[in-house]
């Protein structure tokens, strides 16, 4: 299985060199062989009596992430859309898009798709889950952004992006979670401790992050914003991704740890809840578009969310729907997205406004997209395959058994009523579509281009696609066994006894709901014109993407105004901020631990001439702010300097004394030369409140050094080191001046290295002058 | 003695950083010169005041000052001496090509 | 064999001073250079393999037996970081010679580089807190010297700030050396530690171990000392701030770990915790600076800050699997902060400016600076298997088996928006209508791009091949959790 998984990231990397010969062979056609070859590779499992493959590769054994694949019903479901698709789109492809385009990116994307989702849904770690998880994302995002020269799908792709990495961020802090509650990274393991998790104290939060995850993903309410926008991808992406496999990564997410959650009343309230919203919502708002690909994106939407309500009713039919819907909103939809992209193709526009009457023009695509189009509307003929789990969905909307949750009753009571009510929309934009794409008597001649059907390569595709939904209609027995079943079965935990799909079931409940959804959706239909008002007002102030829009924009421009807030190049301000900060952390810690003690022990006795010194020290220092000339400054900056050289020999330290005084007067030399060159001290004509402020802190920093040094020498709890020294600087270094011989000795590398920073200094000043008199020179 | 000292070195923080906060180069420059005094100063200090003999071997004397302090301010001040030069030849030259000696116009913007 | 410990410290240092003597035969110069930091990338391999098969290599200088002489302590997580920085220096030194000018290079570039990896490379391997200090100095004299090399006027401007910012904290460090020094009478870090843990850190110690936290955070860039960081780092040449950016706050983070793991252990519930509050500051100011501005170099510059609240973060949380995952992120951080700063040169270089509005297209024309643009963003945002998400797993698993729900959190929410500022850069630089005007002139980026790929390979193995380091640094991050190891093994008691 590793070698299905990492067969078109292998075959990516030869993608280049392949499409250097793009003129003479179609890169397309390579790549169509790799996902029939993992199709094939796991069809063979599929059967019924198909039990759960695992297995196990290593990669990082000491960081738990190895590709542990579990391939079960919903894994093989999964792969097998992923691979079988992936054949379809990919030849599809072929015809869509012209050799002159940069085809080696594509299909490089592509195959980094495929191989990441194929990933995705057979791997039982959860951290190389979440790393194909993310890839998924960015491939997304490099393919809506392949025709990056328009605005379009820059905004597209970076929106798709942030939305889904933010959901992808979630779900990894909750797989993080988990994995530190139940101590294994396996989501099998994980289920069989699932005890551990639920009663956790964090487990409201571990559920939202995991659904966010989902629900970014999968396009539901609120996050389902970033698809319409998706949709500036070529047509075979918005196909393959953005209908067929990425956008169910997160129903996968949601059925994979259904086993774990569904115990739990917010999962039932949570995911059935924002599903069913977006089912409505959804289809409401694809009446509204104009563009065949957007009608199709929200549609898209809509159904994901009637899938995820059914996965969150979490009963046995009703996750048997789910996954019988994920495979048939496969085939329906693929098919009509691609009949879009050879409507757009053939005529040059996707503007369902301009078009119109072309069932004469391309009658092999109308028949294909007529088919599909009633079978997403859940028409209720024997051979739709959407009209059996459309059925199935009102069964399960309407059995949703027993609570005693309020909040789960009264959403019991809700839910059939809006399940009609996304239905019957559902219903209007699939007979908009069709009907105002193939049928009225439009002026053909104002199209961009004159519409002829397709070339037979590009209609093999949804060709096949539209045999799988008959197919599935005529003989639900074909795919139910072998495959739903163990989906089913994989998802809700447990053997379950096989479901059996019946066209007719008598006159009941759900048939009388479909007939409702026919009959009001036909005469909403019809009447479209004189209801389209309704949408100035009500998705106006809902509509998502202004907050995104807003939320995006202000996060720069308060990016800029809080950083340019406190970075505002002034260092007076800077030092301000950042000693106040020390000042105040370092005063709480001292308070907190006690730190401050106070004691005579180890003084000095005080003589007359040390305060002597120290007083004329201390008012120099003052002296400094207040002098009004530089002479001035420098010289009484000297006395302060002179002063400390006279309490060095007080302090017995006699080589200190020299070098101080020499340093000093050096020091004192080079400020004269370099200020002799910049401009007069001006009055420091501060405001008040910057002189309080500077006092305070200024103060207050030297405060708190003097508390922390009289601690420090209240606190003197070791013998010095110093004793060493004493009593071996001549023994075993070797001099009397026991400072020397630290210094050499000892602490040589210190010196070596003090003198090191001279010399870099020198050096650096010298550039510094050097390069400045070329500068002048020249 | 000590707690003189430290409330000496203390001052010399405090007027050194009061001359750093402002916009003069030439004040902020005094004031590095102060807070490097004062570090000495604590260093000094730190070591315990006049605890023996200047730390130079002589026959018959058993205390001496600790010289360890005193190392580690000889390599300090060597240091700061370095620094303190290299500031005063940059203060020149960034005064020079800014036009100006006052920190407050020399903020900068975004793109340069 | 312990004389093997000091050599990543003289070598360059030799080298540093030889080449000072004829600055102006760039030729020879480059040449000595190269090889010298080959060499030396060889000897802190071999350091890194002997370290790791017989244990921390000790040199006592000038023979003195701690604590009384300075110690050179090759302990793993030294090793690790010196040969890190090896390898950045050496993709630097290729690097330099198509970004400098020769003029620039003529000024004595290659004393200052050599110089200032001396300083880096003692700071991490000496085991005293003053000799700490001196290589602090040794390498903020070289960063000095090489924001200025060019002269400019905003080279010079921001570099007086980012001087004196630092000159002040240096004081500062010497003032809390002091400090311990008075408590504990010695000045050896080992000695320290054992004597902190004597007295159980009571008393003032717990305050002095706050101030030389402030110290190194002001190196490190933490939240709210971070202030000269931004621009100071974008500025001069790109191959210095690939320097500056993938090795000085680095030594503060070290610094960190160093003081944080061995010396002040026993307040965490009030130091560690401190870390956790400023490390959550750090990430969200720092990246919410990254989406501030239009400067590409800015935003490459602001985006060393989150990666430093991730790092403290797992010196906050304290446990074995936080701290690996904080060492982790600091090799990652070392080479993808050298890979994004040398690629930024090249993009400034071939786009002629720096202001993202004005770039358009350039994938068209620059496909492989592209890619490795793109490549490196997902590394630097964590996206998995890459270097950076290894890290960021660590320190979430650690953070969260403390329960430290809301730091994860801030840490998610802040890789987001890492990556959304870097793909603001992707999308606005690369892609986008081809520039018709620009298609005139085509500039070579080949030499740009060797390093850049050389390090972006590293930076990638050290993500998909994790099993082959992982188990390295969890043995450091175990060792440190265990500092009577160190302590013992310098103090040979």
């Amino acid at each position: 299985m590793l070698f299905a998984v990492l067969l078109p990231f292998i075959a990516a990397i030869f993608i280049p060199f392949l499409s250097k010969w793009k003129e003479k062979i179609h890169t397309g056609f390579f790549v169509t062989l790799i996902p029939l070859v993992v199709f094939i590779y796991f069809v063979r499992f599929a059967g019924n009596d198909f039990h759960p493959v695992t297995q196990s590769y290593d990669w990082m054994p000491s960081l738990d992430i190895n590709f542990d694949f579990h391939l079960d019903g919903l894994s093989l479901l999964f792969v097998l859309l992923i691979s079988g698709i992936g054949v379809l789109v990919a030849f599809y492809s072929i015809y869509y898009l012209h050799k002159s385009e940069q085809l080696g990116n594509f299909y490089v994307y592509f195959l980094i798709f495929m191989g990441s989702m194929l990933g995705v849904v057979l791997s039982d770690n959860v951290f190389v889950l979440y790393s194909f998880w993310e890839f998924t994302s960015l491939s997304s995002f490099l393919l809506i952004g392949y025709w990056n020269h328009r605005k379009g799908s820059r905004y597209g792709a970076l929106k798709s992006m942030l939305i889904t990495v933010f959901g992808g961020l979630s779900l990894l802090g909750a797989l993080i979670f988990m994995s530190v509650i139940t101590n294994t990274t396996s989501i099998q393991g994980m289920i069989n401790e699932k005890g551990l998790i639920l009663n956790h104290e964090y487990f409201p939060l571990i559920l939202v992050l995991v659904l966010l995850g989902a629900f970014t993903k999968s396009a539901q309410f609120p996050f389902h914003i970033w698809l319409p926008d998706a949709m500036e991808a070529p047509t075979p992406v918005s196909a393959y991704l953005h209908s067929a496999t990425m956008v169910k990564a997160g129903l996968y997410l949601v059925g994979r740890y259904m086993p774990l959650f569904a115990e739990s009343d917010w999962f039932f309230i949570l995911v059935s809840g924002f599903g069913i919203i977006t089912l409505c919502w959804g289809s409401y708002m694809a009446v509204r578009q104009t563009d065949l690909k957007a009608i199709l994106a929200f549609s898209t939407i809509s159904q994901l969310g009637m899938i995820m309500a059914m996965l969150g009713f979490g009963t046995k039919a009703a996750v048997f729907a789910a996954a019988f819907h994920i495979l048939n909103h496969a085939t329906f939809k693929g098919s009509l997205f691609m009949v879009a992209g050879i409507v757009d193709h053939e005529t040059g526009t996707r503007d369902i406004r301009k078009l119109g009457g072309l069932l004469t023009f391309m009658p092999i695509s109308a028949t294909l997209a007529v088919i599909a189009s009633f079978s997403m509307a859940g028409f209720p003929l024997p051979f739709l395959n959407g009209f059996y789990s459309k059925e199935l969905f009102f069964d399960a909307a309407i059995n949703l058994g027993m609570t005693t949750n309020s909040i789960k009753g009264f959403m019991h009571s809700l839910i059939p009523y809006l399940a009609v009510f996304g239905s019957i929309f559902t219903f209007v934009y699939s007979m908009y579509f069709f009907f105002g794409t193939f049928t009225g008597g439009k002026n053909v001649s104002s199209l961009p281009k004159k519409p002829h059907e397709a070339p037979i390569g590009m209609l093999i595709s949804p060709a096949v696609l539209v045999g799988g939904v008959l197919i599935i209609g005529l003989f639900p027995k074909l795919i139910n066994q072998p495959f739903i079943h163990h989906a089913a079965s994989a998802i809700y935990g447990a053997e379950t006894k096989v479901h059996h799909i019946v066209f007719w079931h008598g006159f009941k409940l759900p048939l009388i709901m479909s007939l409702t959804v026919v009959a009001f959706g036909s005469i909403l239909a019809l009447s479209r014109q004189r209801w389209e008002w309704v949408y100035k007002y009500v998705p106006g102030f809902l509509s998502m993407n202004k907050a995104y829009d807003g939320l995006v924009k202000r996060t720069e421009t308060y990016s800029a105004s809080i950083t340019n807030a406190y970075m505002n190049g002034s260092l007076a301000r800077y030092f301000r901020l950042i000693l106040s900060a020390i000042l105040v952390v370092t005063f709480i810690v001292m308070g907190l631990t006690s730190g401050f003690t106070f004691s005579f022990a180890h003084t000095a006795d005080i003589t007359w001439i040390e305060i002597f010194v120290a007083l004329v020290m201390a008012a120099a220092a003052i002296g400094t702010i207040v002098a009004r000339g530089r002479l001035a400054a420098i010289i009484i900056l000297g006395v302060v300097g002179y002063g400390l050289s006279i309490l060095f020999v007080i302090y017995r330290a006699p080589d200190l004394a020299l070098t101080q005084l020499i340093i000093e007067t050096i020091t004192v030399a080079l400020f004269l030369m370099v200020f002799n060159h910049l401009p007069k001290l001006a009055p420091r004509n501060e405001k008040k409140s910057s002189v309080a402020l500077n006092m305070i802190i200024s103060i207050g920093f030297g405060a708190l050094l003097t508390m922390i040094a009289i601690s420090s020498h209240s606190s003197k709890w070791f013998d010095s080191i110093a004793e060493f020294f004493i009593k071996n600087s001549y023994k075993l270094g070797g001099g009397d001046n026991i400072v020397n011989v630290i210094l050499v000795d000892m602490r040589g590398l210190d010196t070596l290295f003090e003198i090191t920073v001279l010399g870099i200094a020198a050096l650096a000043i010298y550039g510094m002058i050097r390069l400045n008199k070329k500068k002048e020179g020249s | 003695m000590e707690i003189i000292m430290s409330v000496l070195a203390g001052l010399l923080f405090a007027t050194g950083i009061y001359n750093l906060l402002q916009k003069q180069l030439l004040r902020i420059a005094i004031g590095t010169a102060l807070i490097s005094h004062g570090a000495h100063l604590f260093i000094l200090t730190m070591g315990g005041l006049k605890q023996g003999a200047p730390p130079i071997l002589v026959e018959g004397i058993k205390d001496y000052t600790d010289p360890l302090p005193q190392a580690l301010i000889l390599t300090s001040i060597v240091i700061s001496f370095g620094v303190t030069s290299f500031l005063l030849v940059l203060a020149y030259r960034a005064a020079e090509e800014n036009g100006t000696d006052n920190m407050e116009q020399m903020r900068g913007n975004e793109h340069d | 064999m312990t004389n093997l410990v000091i050599l990543p410290i003289i070598i360059p240092l030799l080298a540093g001073i030889l080449v000072a003597f004829f600055p102006r035969k760039l030729s020879i110069v480059r040449k000595i250079a190269q090889a010298v930091f080959i060499g030396n990338l060889v000897i802190a391999g071999y350091l890194f393999y002997y370290v790791k098969q017989y244990g921390t290599l000790i040199l006592e200088t000038g023979g003195w037996a701690a604590p009384y002489g300075i110690v050179i302590v090759g302990d793993m997580l030294a090793v690790t970081l010196v040969l890190t920085t090896n390898i950045i220096a050496v993709a630097c030194a290729f690097y330099a010679p198509k970004s400098l000018s020769d003029q620039q290079e003529s000024y004595y570039f290659y004393t200052f580089f050599f110089m200032l990896i001396t300083g880096v490379s003692g700071a991490f391997l000496t085991g005293d807190i003053f000799n700490l200090f001196v290589f602090f100095e040794v390498l903020l004299m070289a960063s000095y010297a090489l924001i200025v090399l060019g002269n400019g006027k905003v080279q010079l401007r921001e570099s007086i700030k980012y001087l004196l910012l630092n000159l002040f904290s240096s004081m500062l460090f010497v003032t809390t050396v002091a400090f311990v020094y008075s408590v504990v009478g010695t000045v050896n870090m080992a000695q320290i530690a054992l004597r902190v843990q004597e007295v159980d850190q009571k008393g003032i110690l717990t305050t002095i171990g706050i101030l030389f936290f402030f110290v190194f955070a002001t190196k490190a860039a933490v939240f709210p000392l971070y202030y000269w960081l931004p621009k100071s780092y974008s500025v001069p040449n790109p191959v210095v701030s690939a320097l500056f950016g993938a090795l000085l706050t680095k030594v503060g983070i070290y610094s960190i770990i160093r003081v944080f793991t061995l010396i002040f252990t026993n307040e965490p519930g009030l130091t560690h915790s401190l870390f956790i509050l400023l490390a959550g500051l750090t990430m969200l100011f720092g990246v919410i600076g990254a989406l501030s501005t239009n400067n590409v170099q800015l935003i490459i510059a602001y985006n060393i800050i989150p990666a430093v609240g991730f790092m403290l973060m797992g010196i906050g949380i304290f446990t074995e699997e936080s701290l690996s995952g904080t060492i982790y992120y600091l090799v990652h951080d070392m080479v993808i902060k050298g890979v994004l700063f040398l690629l930024i040169g090249a993009i400034v270089y071939v786009a002629g400016t720096s202001d993202l509005r004005k770039m358009n297209g350039l994938i068209h024309q620059y496909p492989l600076l592209g890619w490795l643009f793109f490549l490196a963003s997902l590394v630097l945002a964590g996206i998995p298997p890459f270097s950076g998400f290894i890290g960021k797993l660590l320190l979430m698993r650690g953070a969260l088996s403390q329960e430290e729900i809301i730091i994860v959190i801030t840490g998610l929410l802040s890789s987001l928006l890492i990556l959304f500022s870097m793909m603001r850069i992707f999308i606005g630089a690369f892609w986008g209508e081809k520039d018709s005007n620009s298609s005139a002139e085509h500039k070579s980026t080949r030499a740009f791009a060797w390093p850049v790929a050389g390090l972006l390979t590293l930076s990638v193995t050290l993500g998909v091949g994790a099993e082959w380091f992982y188990p390295t640094i969890q043995s450091i991050a175990q060792y440190l959790m265990s500092p009577e190891i160190y302590i013992d093994s310098v103090l040979k008691e």
